[in-house]
Parts: C-alpha cells; structure tokens; sequence
C-alpha cells in the first residue's frame, strides 16, 4: 500500500509550548487509525497538520504524494482538490457550526467548492435524510442538542464524500445515546473505502471505528499498531496516560 | 434554560451577580422566544421572507410619506391587524414599541405642540403657552410615523427566522460579506452568551456574601476580560473551520426561496394597500 500521508520528523510548537516534537508517522490509503494519548499528547495538532490548518515547524509532510505546505495549499486548485478529498470534523461542534441553519450548514462546504447549485441541493437533502437531520433542516445550530450538533458536523463534512475523515473525539461529552449513533454512524463507513483517522479516548468504542491505533505521547508516536495489539498492551496504556478498556471489548 | 439555576433563592454574591446573570438570561430567553414566535403558523410566518421584507419597507416609506392623520392611522392599525392573525400578542407589540416610541419621540414632539404656529385651541395650565391646532397634528403625524414605522420593522423582525431575514437583504443589494458577517455574528452571540451566563453561573457559586463595591468592579471588567479572550479564540476556531471546508475567502450562499400563490396574494394585497394610501393619504 502507498503511503497517504507521511510526515517525518515534524516539530510543531503554540509560542513556546511544544506539541508535536519530532513526530513521524506514515498512514496508509484506506485505513481506519484511531489516535490515541492522554491530554496535550499532540492528537489535536496533529489532525490539524494533517488537515493542512497547521503547517510544522519543522520536518516535512506529504499528503497524496505531494508536500502538504502552506505555498502548496496558497494555490487555489491544489486547495480546491485537498479540500475537496479531506474532511475534519471539530472536537468542538459549535466551532464548525457557523452557518443559520442546519441546512446553509450542510450547504456550506459544497457552495464554497464551487459545486452546482442543483446537485448541493440533491446532496443537502440526501444527507438531511442519510444522518436524521430532516426534522431539523432549518433550526439554528445554537438549538441543537449535543448529539445532534456532533451529527450536523459530521454531515457537513461527509457530504464533500471525501476520501480521508479526520475526527476529533467525535464522542467526546456526549451522553451514552448519542455516542452511540455517531460510533455508529463511523462503524459504517467501514466499508466505504475511505481512510478514517480519529483522535479519541474512548478505548471502549476503539475495536468499531479503528483497525490500527497509534500512541502519542508528549507529541511524538509511542507505539501502533493493530488496536486489538495495543490494548492488550497495558503496561503501555499506563505508561501514557490511558485508561484500560473493558474486558469485553478487548 | 433548564440547565442554569437563576432561580429565586439562589443568590450567594450579591446583586451585581445576580442581575448579570439575570440580564443574560434575559437576553438569551428573549433571543429564544423570538426564534420561537418566527416559526409560528401565521399569516406573516407563512410568506416568502422576501416579500415580507420589500413589503415591509413600502409600508414604512408609505407612513413616512402619507399626508392625511386617519391614513397614517389606517396603516398603523393594519400593523395591529397583521400582529393578530400572525400570532405576535398586542402586549409585546406594546411593550416593544408603542410605549417606547411614543416616549421618545413623544419629547421630541412636544415643543411642537407650542411653537408651530395656528388656531389656538387651549393654553398650558400655569405656563399658559398656547397649543395650536397644527402644532398638534404635527405632533401627531411624527408620534404616527415612528409608531407605525417601527410596528412594521418589529412584525417584520419577529416573524421571520433571523436568517431568512439575512438571506432577504441579499435582495436590496446588501454586499454579500456582509450578510455572513451578520449571521455568524447572530450564530456566535448565543454561544458567548452561554459562556458568560456559565462564567457568571461559576462565580457565584463560589461567591459568599455581598461582594464590596472594588471587588465588584474587578469581577465584571475580569470577567469581560475571560469572555473577549474566549471571543477571540472562537473567531480564530471558527476561522480554521472555514478554511478545513474550502473556505477561501470568497462567501457563497444557497437562497433557496421560492414564491408561491399566498405570496403572489400578499403582494397583490400589498400593491391595493399602497394605491389606497395613496390615494387617500397624499391629500
């Protein structure tokens, strides 16, 4: 398999605070990779790289065979194309909901990639239906509940179909309900052929939404591997911070 | 709102925290209820925002325009009339309006009371300065402008959701960034708004007898101090949330409005309001 994306020894600070130090990590086409770490272990930095929003100190990375860089993405089609094969959904919801409504939301990324207005509105409607949003189409994002905002954010990227889903602890303070409907909602896009990297600490639901897991620890990869390898490895899971998983979903 | 716990009773830190928790709660319920009001079966609700909005400003450049007393009243009585088969109470119309724009421009339509000049009809008691028959329709007609005016700008606020309503300035040429700029504005608001009401919420749970006046000072300006570095912060968010969905710095939208036969009905109704106003009101 050829290498997606490949970052080499990247180094990435906020000021003087380091968050990525020295990171290297190759993610193959069509995987499922969940990220995992305790707090301020550099996920959240690293999808942001990976998304091409941050851009490394240091080191290199190359997305779909070409340096990701902040000239690269400075011409329009590049963007145009990264934009359109790479989607990243928000830890915070509220963040990536800016739109009136739960429709202009959808709306939102399509409008911006230029597409026909006749096929966005196809494709609004189709997802309205696809993630149970239709009841919603034109309430304001700020009246939404939790799980529905986290479903909105994650329709308002899936719609652009891209080829690569970031996500940041998708699950993250939702109740048990709604976690389970977006664990859901990512479980089936197993088979879509999509490459899925999710930056999570809920070990519990890792075994449907990942089939690789990559530790990082103080900003840099401490150990991957297939998620059924790395959480029978509980030395290493308290080594970094990381809670045990239930015995029954090892 | 059920999560917060302004409740009577509940009061730790003295009223400066009580009253900017209740101020904010205000506002957010009053945000709410509006948004609320907007999604109503109604009359107004169910036309084309668009029509509303050109409607709307026709009917207040027509009450600015109308030179007879019961035309400017006619109009401002079909402002009420519309209220009620909308479903917006007269009390809110009331509150919201009439009372504070006769207020304000009530001052300011008073010296006119005495120094237009005309047909005397009766002297001020103990100042004795002489009301006169055109003072007070000048008066009249410049308390029945505003009232009305302002009747129209409120239904038209109150009975379509907030981003119809942007969307439908895009017909009176509003420049496209700013109409974006106003809706992520109305989007974000509520979400600072909970933040402070939460900020507030935080404080006064740690908060033990009335605070003295310096430290009520300090805690509002820190606390505006917390909430404009979040502000910044949600716009620097906000912004790399943008640009992850190919946002490039030029704004699109989707209007997606359509007209339908009740709105080819209101215009129409609207066209026979205006040719009578004008008929009768420009003499």
């Amino acid at each position: 398999m050829t290498a997606l994306f490949d970052l080499n020894d990247v180094h990435y600070a906020y000021r003087d605070t380091p968050a990525l130090t020295g990171l290297s990590l190759a993610v193959e086409a069509g995987r499922r990779v969940a990220l995992l770490g305790a707090n301020g272990s550099g996920k959240s930095t690293l999808l942001r790289v990976l998304d091409g929003l941050y851009f490394p100190d240091s080191g290199t990375v190359t997305a779909f065979g070409a340096p990701l860089t902040r000239q690269a993405l400075a011409d329009e089609a590049t963007a145009f194309a990264f934009r359109r094969r790479v989607g990243y959904v928000f830890q915070n919801a509220d963040i990536q909901l800016f739109n009136p409504t739960v429709f202009d939301e959808l709306a939102f990324g399509p409008l911006q990639l230029g597409l026909p207005r006749a096929e966005i509105r196809h494709k609004v409607e189709e997802a309205l239906v696809r993630f149970d949003l239709a009841a919603l189409r034109d309430r304001a994002p700020h009246r939404l509940s939790g799980g529905e905002k986290k479903r909105v954010a994650l329709a308002s990227v899936l719609i652009l179909e891209p080829d690569v889903l970031l996500m940041d602890e998708p699950t993250a303070a939702l109740d048990p309900r709604s976690a389970g409907e977006i664990i859901a909602l990512l479980a089936a896009l197993q088979d879509s052929g999509r490459t899925v990297i999710t930056a999570t600490h809920d070990l519990d639901s890792l075994a449907a939404i990942a089939d690789l897991a990559v530790v990082l620890q103080d900003g840099r990869v401490a150990a991957q591997g297939p998620v059924a390898d790395i959480l029978a490895d509980h030395a290493l899971l308290a080594r970094t911070r990381l809670l045990k998983p239930h015995a029954d979903l090892r | 709102m059920g999560e917060h716990s302004f409740l009577p009773g509940h009061r730790h830190g003295g009223g400066v925290l009580d009253r900017l928790g209740e101020g904010l709660l205000a506002a957010l319920r009053h945000g709410l209820e509006a948004d609320d009001l907007a999604r109503r079966p109604g009359l107004l609700q169910g036309l084309d925002p668009r029509v509303k909005l050109a409607g709307a400003l026709a009917l207040m450049l027509m009450a600015v325009w109308v030179r007879t007393l019961p035309v400017l009243a006619a109009l401002l009585g079909l402002a009420a009339g519309l209220a009620l088969v909308s479903q917006v109470p007269l009390a809110r119309l009331m509150r919201q309006v009439w009372l504070g724009v006769l207020a304000f421009t009530g001052l300011l339509a008073l010296p006119a009371l005495v120094l237009v000049p005309g047909r005397v009809l009766f002297h001020l008691p103990l100042l004795s300065w002489p009301v006169t028959l055109q003072g007070l329709r000048s008066a009249a007609f410049l308390v029945g402008r505003a009232e009305t005016s302002a009747s129209y700008g409120l239904l038209l606020i109150l009975c379509t959701p907030w981003p119809h309503l942007l969307k439908s300035l895009r017909l009176l040429r509003v420049p496209l960034v700013l109409v974006v700029i106003l809706g992520m504005t109305h989007r974000y608001i509520f979400l600072l708004l909970h933040s402070a009401v939460d900020l507030v919420e935080a404080r006064r749970s740690r908060a033990v007898g009335p605070l003295p006046p310096r430290e009520r000072r300090r805690l509002v300006t820190g606390a505006a101090g917390e909430l404009l570095g979040r502000a910044l912060d949600l716009g620097g968010e906000a912004h790399l949330a943008m640009i992850a969905r190919g946002f490039g710095g030029e704004i699109h939208l989707l209007d997606d409005f359509r007209l339908r036969t009740r709105d080819g009905a209101a215009l129409a109704g609207l066209a026979l309001t205006l040719v009578a106003a004008w008929w009768w009101g420009g003499r």
